[in-house]
């Protein structure tokens, strides 16, 4: 009886996942996505060759920012880091 | 020697380049700290000359000059390679060998991009307000001339803003990311401790908050122009006084330097002191709202502490 129910309960989890969650995650996750990018253009628009009045103070944020510019550029379909500015590879 | 500022603890002496605003301030530092205040004088223009007026090797790092002083010049490059060789050190402990080479590379590119020196100088400027501000009883700044000044006062309020705007869209990363993370569960990975990044972030706006903070404070900073009676430095002071109020950082005084003193004699000199009161005349009516203390010209170059002495007390004795 109790296994029947929590097979039951463990369905409809699924479903309400699938259903509602699902769709949801991801949507979160490319916003997610979205704003990291858009942070690491704010910070170092000087590498693209737009003029960055903070230039100086950001880059001592290099170091931590290394691992997603890399995740940035594969992403982006460049298997290697694009020549000039941020180099991870 | 500008008695109205006494209760101020943070005065700069700015002026149009020549005027003798490394000598006054020179000498005003040198008398604060006869009277037994533990004083800090800071020379901020690269071009530097308060090491060459005190008769005493100066750099980055603060020096003791005579008792209670003691004196920096900062030094841009020494600044920006600072910087830099720190942002190196914290490289190397998270970057793989492979690609550090490479990685360094790209940091002595950034080392040497125009306004990378002024970066530094003004950081470390902020980073002396900030912090020696406690430490003595009085800051005297003796600021490169008039433009680089301007620029060099103002950016503490532009930086702020631009910090204001990224760590604002930080935050909404990590906002992002936590919430990406609750959706997810494992599958997004650890969610780390403190965001060094934000952290970084809020230590440089803190900074350029404080030396914000500190410029603007009328109870304890003012702003001391140095003129001479002639045309183009009264010109361009009236403009500079003008754009400092702008920027709603105080002025204190205007020192007139360089005034012709009673006993110069000749048909020359008469010729001159006609022109020169009419001069006189004109900055008092430009300045008037701000206490005004004449300096007369002397007999010989001001060189060394005696000097330096010797020239505040006669500060102020300049007939007006």
């Amino acid at each position: 009886m109790m296994e029947r129910l929590r097979a039951r309960l463990r369905a409809a989890r699924d479903i309400y996942e699938g259903v509602f969650v699902a769709p949801y995650r991801s949507q979160v996750h490319r916003e997610y996505l979205r704003q990291r990018d858009l942070f690491l253009l704010l910070g170092f628009a000087d590498l693209l060759g737009v003029p960055n009045p903070i230039a100086f103070y950001t880059l001592e944020l290099y170091p931590e920012l290394i691992d997603q510019f890399h995740q940035w550029h594969l992403r982006m379909g460049m298997p290697h880091a694009p020549a000039g500015g941020f180099r991870c590879c | 020697m500008l008695s109205r500022l006494a209760g101020r603890r943070i005065v700069f002496f700015g002026g149009k380049g020549g005027v003798g605003k490394t000598t006054l301030a020179a000498a005003y530092a040198v008398a604060s700290a006869d009277r037994g205040e533990r004083t800090l004088l800071v020379s901020t223009d690269p071009a530097h000359s308060t090491g060459d007026i005190l008769q005493c090797a100066l750099d980055g790092d603060a020096r003791d000059v005579v008792p209670n002083l003691r004196a920096i010049e900062i030094d841009p490059a020494q600044e920006a390679d600072r910087y830099i060789a720190d942002v190196k050190r914290r490289i190397a402990e998270t970057t793989s060998p492979r690609l550090l080479a490479e990685v360094e590379r790209q940091i002595d590119i950034a080392r040497v991009t125009p306004g990378a020196e002024e970066s530094a100088l003004f950081d470390r400027f902020a980073q002396i307000l900030e912090r020696d501000g406690d430490d003595y009883d009085r800051l005297v700044f003796d600021t490169a001339p008039l433009g680089h000044t301007l620029r060099l006062l103002a950016l503490p309020e532009q930086m702020h803003v631009w910090m204001q705007a990224l760590i604002g869209r930080r935050k909404r990363v990590n906002a992002l990311g936590r919430m990406w993370r609750s959706v997810a569960g494992a599958a997004a990975g650890d969610a780390g401790e403190r965001d060094a990044v934000l952290d970084a972030l809020e230590r440089r706006r803190a900074r350029f908050a404080a030396a914000r903070t500190r410029l603007t404070d009328t109870a304890q900073t003012a702003f001391v122009f140095v003129v001479v009676p002639e045309r183009l430095p009264i010109l361009e002071t009236e403009r500079a006084v003008q754009a400092l109020e702008r920027h709603g950082i105080p002025v204190g005084a205007v020192m007139v330097n360089r005034v012709l003193p009673a006993e110069a004699a000749g048909d020359f000199m008469a010729r001159r002191r006609a022109r020169e009161r009419a001069y006189l005349e004109r900055i008092r009516t430009a300045f008037g709202r701000h206490e005004i203390v004449y300096v007369p010209l002397q007999e010989a170059d001001v060189v060394g502490i005696t000097m330096l002495r010797d020239l505040a007390a006669r500060a102020g004795t300049g007939e007006a």
